[in-house]
């Protein structure tokens, strides 16, 4: 049924965002408040402990003999798989060369690496003792190390982590982890319970709610956040127009 | 009812005020969410490059290299092109040399970066609007430890710009029109328009005004939605009429429907 009255059909335009105004409220207040809640902590958390770095120091290297370093022709020869790269790097002070087989675009992308002494040519596997030893070097606290595990994504800790990594564990009161990746040997980076608690505004504010789909995705490109700030944008268009209506009015008086 | 009134009139007025960062906000925000972020960081404007080094290519050793560079650091056996180089930092600065005769080969000039960005692009045939050396004074979206750097523009849908490091000859950032905007959106949402950091004053101040007006909104829907014999109890507001008389007017069309 169509209806061609004019001023009835405008009537209706401003009773129909004051109620899509009111309705819409109910559907996204819950989440409104997250948002703003958590925008307020992201602005006053203190950003030094966010990182997750109370307990890390800088790795120290060493100077090495460079008459002993093997040519790497010979590394080349010796590798079962094709390099991209050789990187000379220290782990613990010693000089090893770092094979990239295949490297992702950024570091937490899949990547493969093997690591080679380079004095004596022997492959390095990146063990449990190596993991513990290279994650003690990056820690200043004095706390213990609890347990080492090799785990796989998706890692609590680091989201977007797409390969395999050493956790090891500190005994310390801020529950301490640091990662090491467990091809190369490179560290990841640490974590701690004052990261953790970031984090967990994060998946508030990013609506990343690991009882929808399992796990977190660690992002804000699904659909749950999308549905959500589509309504939040038109519950906040409609109040903008109702505003400036009201402005219009001359509702808007100073007495 | 006071609470009714109250509510109703601090929202009003502090919307006045905080009403457009709540636009600001939920149109930004709106925006991040729905541009994914790996095409916004430009990842699918990067070819994907497989190279493997030739034993025979590499003639130069990381030994000659010490011996010659002895401060050098964080050094890498790679490619530029087709060609084996040797990457290294001294006193700060990236140096390239050949793995072949261990000759120095940066800094890099224009046609080399030209090269250098067309391989790494992922469209071939690629047509380059502009070329440009950049040694100080970057614009927004290029952070100052990356100068000296070559800029390279695509003639391409979102106006890609590749920036090519002069000293490493390495891709080190990239933009285009989309993440040019969502930096500008990310800026809007933290309310703040030099640094894009959220720890500001504006935005503290504006947050908590807003929290608080929210919750004037959230009394007001209590109001507005409450079963009507809650608010028959409170007075008689002209508005509370009006509702009421607007919800036997819901009731009478869902009726006639």
């Amino acid at each position: 049924m169509k209806k061609p009255n004019n001023k009835r059909s405008k009537l209706f335009t401003l009773s129909t965002i004051k109620s899509l105004h009111k309705w819409l409220s109910l559907l996204v207040f819950m989440q409104l408040f997250i948002w703003l809640g958590t925008g307020l902590f992201f602005n006053l958390m203190d950003h030094d402990k966010a990182g997750g770095n109370q307990y890390r120091q800088a790795l120290v290297s060493q100077d090495i003999d460079h008459h002993r370093l093997l040519n790497p022709q010979r590394v080349l020869r010796a590798s079962n798989s094709p390099a991209s790269e050789i990187t000379l790097v220290q782990r613990l002070g010693q000089p090893y060369y770092l094979l990239t087989h295949d490297k992702g675009l950024y570091s937490h992308f899949d990547s493969h690496f093997s690591l080679v002494d380079a004095y004596t040519g022997t492959v390095k596997e990146i063990d449990i003792d190596m993991a513990s030893a290279l994650a003690q070097s990056s820690y200043r606290g004095s706390g213990k190390i609890a347990e080492v595990l090799l785990v796989m994504p998706p890692i609590a800790d680091f989201l977007k982590e797409q390969n395999n990594l050493w956790r090891v564990n500190f005994i310390d009161e801020l529950d301490t982890s640091v990662y090491i990746n467990a091809s190369s040997g490179r560290l990841v980076g640490h974590s701690n319970e004052d990261k953790r608690f970031v984090d967990f505004f994060f998946m508030l504010h990013f609506m990343d709610y690991p009882i929808l789909w399992g796990k977190p995705s660690g992002g804000f490109n699904h659909w749950l956040i999308s549905f959500f700030a589509i309504l939040t944008f038109l519950f906040c268009l409609t109040g903008l127009i109702w505003t400036v209506q009201l402005l219009i009015k001359g509702r808007y008086k100073v007495s | 009812m006071t609470l009714h009134r109250n509510s109703r009139k601090y929202h009003k007025w502090l919307m006045l005020f905080v009403g457009l960062q709540f636009i600001v906000w939920s149109a930004s925000g709106t925006y991040m969410v729905l541009m994914d972020i790996d095409y916004i960081h430009g990842d699918s404007f990067v070819a994907a490059k497989k190279q493997s080094l030739k034993p025979e290519k590499v003639q130069y050793s990381f030994r000659q290299l010490l011996a010659e560079h002895a401060q050098a650091k964080n050094i890498e056996l790679g490619f530029m092109l087709k060609q084996a180089v040797y990457r290294f930092s001294l006193n700060k600065e990236k140096v390239i040399i050949s793995a072949k005769d261990g000759q120095q080969l940066s800094p890099i000039n224009k046609s080399l970066a030209t090269e250098i960005a067309k391989q790494n692009y992922a469209h071939k045939n690629a047509v380059i609007s502009s070329v440009q050396l950049i040694t100080a004074e970057p614009p927004r979206e290029l952070s100052t430890r990356h100068l000296p750097v070559w800029r390279i523009d695509f003639d391409h849908f979102a106006s890609p710009s590749f920036y090519i490091s002069a000293n490493s000859a390495q891709l080190v950032t990239k933009r285009h029109s989309f993440w040019r905007i969502f930096d500008w959106m990310f800026a809007f949402h933290v309310m703040d328009y030099i640094d894009e950091s959220p720890d500001n004053k504006l935005l503290l101040i504006v947050s908590v005004l807003a929290f608080i007006a929210s919750i004037f909104g959230l009394v007001l829907t209590y109001y507005r939605l409450a079963p009507a014999q809650n608010k028959r109890n409170k007075g008689k507001s002209r508005r509370v009429k009006l509702s009421q008389s607007k919800s036997r007017e819901r009731a009478a069309n869902e009726k006639t429907e």
